[in-house]
């Protein structure tokens, strides 16, 4: 059992961020713009490329941290402004569109620096194995922070989510709460990224909340499911990578199969109640 | 498979982990059956991305020695798996922390590290094993740290050295035969990965398809690569499994080259598993045959 002080910052991890990423789930799948974690992600991938085009040192100086946030900002108040009411173009089309150019952007820009592919996947590709206590920690006050955001303002957020034309009826200023709300989110994935890695991040987002969509129509119910499946997902993902010796799992890819057979049990539940 | 690995790890008297194939393949004709050995990158992978798994934690936890080149090519997956496994042993300035890259003359060092220049190591070109007259300098190095950490099985890691350099002597002496026929034949490889090679056996290796290490390749950059090697009429480009084919065997129907599969690490080429020798064997084989047949036409 000494081994388990080896998993004890990726348990915790698991067990404390993934909170905030299930409850922003919710809006983006209500919102249907499911791949924008993923474009805000590369955007801010970008930002950092930037930064070391310009001779910033990878790990040594707050300048890729102050790009990477600056382009995420950048990129919510894109996403709050292409926002149209009944459009011709769905907004998942500029998302994707976005994503494709700031990955190429991000190859351009690094083809001038000589640690190309291998800052961008450092960037992109976080493994929750090798987290460290002091990430675990600052990213949770980070999140703390962000989710008390959230927690006071709860109210317009939902609405605008999931009630465009009542929120649009009452005066809400939509381009301002859709640029706060993208703003709070990018900063949540692109801190989670590097913890966790592309492929983690987008299925804490979303299967969570379909999930509970097929369970449930509240969303204090959603939520509730969403925090099951999730830590259900995270433990046992971990646990099965850490002592199915025989089977030598990397951790990622086994949570994010996890998910997807919690996705499943979910399914088959729906179709038995009916 | 896993569980005789355990089986020898628990009768062996040094548990050593390698970041990479060759150190372990060393250590392995060093230190036989006294020593367990580890390798983490699989030898089919690049060495400058490796996909931290459970089991490399474990067993770096468990290590007696840790062996990494020393040369930054580990530099963007090691320092975090070390901070993970809470092992003092093999933490970098223990005894057990083994850079195989010391006492080796390495080239690219650059003047003053600045990344714009495409100085991806800034201590030099990490691929020093390359070249078997480095491998002979490292093997040294680790009976030494063998017989530091477990000095009572001294006379046995200094057995299997001595094994390993007459072994050695030998095939550096085929292999350099087998070479000669082509001093001063330029090359073209996909990273700079055989420069210690080709400066050991006389070849030149000054043409790549990244145009910065790490870089995938432009069309401009390809274009003055096809424009050298017609006009050099360089004859074969090197590529390793984990580099692409595709651009190699584009730039070679363009120009008349041969792609030849090589490999830096026991296992990259089939039939060369755990063996250092025989992986240099397979690798000067293929490019002595290679250039023999582009002699031909």
């Amino acid at each position: 059992m000494e081994l388990f002080t080896l998993w004890l910052w990726p348990l915790i991890a698991l067990l404390v961020l993934p909170g905030l990423l299930v409850y922003f789930g919710l809006h983006v799948v209500e919102r249907g713009v499911i791949f924008v974690d993923l474009a805000l992600a590369q955007i801010a991938a970008l930002g950092v490329c930037v930064a070391l085009a310009m001779g910033a040192e990878a790990h040594h100086s707050l300048l890729p941290y102050a790009m990477a946030v600056s382009f995420t900002l950048i990129g919510a108040a894109l996403f709050a402004w292409t926002r149209f009411r009944h459009a011709r173009v769905p907004q998942e089309a500029i998302i994707g569109i976005v994503y494709v150019v700031a990955a190429a952007a991000a190859t351009l820009v690094l083809s001038h620096t000589a640690e190309g592919d291998e800052a961008l996947k450092n960037l992109l590709v976080g493994n929750v194995l090798l987290v460290t206590k002091g990430e675990v920690l600052r990213t949770a006050a980070l999140f703390a922070a962000i989710g008390l955001v959230h927690l006071l303002l709860r109210r317009r957020f939902l609405l605008v989510t999931f009630d465009e034309d009542a929120a649009r009826a009452q005066g809400v200023r939509l381009r301002l709460w859709d640029f706060l709300f993208y703003a709070t989110f990018g900063i949540t994935v692109t801190s989670f990224v590097q913890i966790t890695g592309v492929y983690l991040v987008f299925s804490y987002l979303i299967v969570p909340a379909v999930c509970g969509a097929l369970l449930t129509a509240g969303v204090q119910a959603r939520l509730a499911i969403g925090w099951a499946v999730a830590l259900v997902a995270g433990v046992s993902g971990l646990l099965i990578s850490v002592y199915g010796t025989s089977l030598d799992l990397p951790t990622g890819p086994t949570i994010v199969c996890c998910f997807g057979f919690l996705l499943a049990i979910s399914g088959v539940v729906v179709k038995l109640r009916r | 498979m896993t569980s005789m690995l355990f089986a020898a790890a628990v009768l062996a008297n040094l548990k050593v982990v390698a970041t990479t194939g060759e150190y372990g393949a060393l250590a392995s004709a060093i230190g036989g059956p006294r020593i367990a050995v580890t390798v983490l990158a699989k030898p089919t992978e690049d060495p400058h991305f490796v996909d931290a798994k459970p089991s490399h934690l474990v067993t770096l936890n468990k290590a007696d020695v840790l062996i990494q080149g020393g040369a930054e090519l580990e530099q963007g997956w090691l320092p975090p798996l070390l901070e993970g496994a809470r092992n003092a042993k093999i933490l970098p300035g223990s005894p057990g922390h083994v850079k195989a890259g010391e006492g080796v003359t390495l080239i690219d060092v650059p003047a003053a590290l600045d990344r714009s220049q495409g100085d991806l190591h800034g201590a030099g070109n990490p691929h020093f094993m390359m070249d078997p007259g480095n491998a002979r300098i490292v093997a040294r190095h680790l009976a030494e740290v063998f017989c530091a950490a477990d000095a009572g099985s001294c006379a046995d890691y200094r057995t299997g050295l001595a094994a390993f350099e007459q072994a050695l002597d030998g095939r550096l002496a085929a292999w350099t035969a087998r070479l000669a026929p082509f001093r001063g034949t330029p090359i073209t490889t996909y990273h700079p990965t055989w420069k210690y090679f080709a400066a050991r056996f006389g070849l030149v290796s000054d043409v790549f398809l990244e145009p910065k290490p790490g870089i995938p390749p432009s069309p401009p950059h390809l274009a003055e690569v096809i424009t050298a090697m017609t006009s050099r009429r360089i004859p074969i480009v090197l590529v390793e499994p984990f580099q692409s084919r595709k651009t190699a065997e584009a730039v070679a129907s363009r120009t008349g080259a041969t792609v030849v599969s090589v490999g830096q690490f026991p296992g990259s080429l089939p039939g060369t598993e755990g063996d250092y020798l025989k992986l240099m064997d397979a690798n000067v084989e293929a490019i002595a045959s290679a250039l023999e047949k582009a002699k031909g036409r």
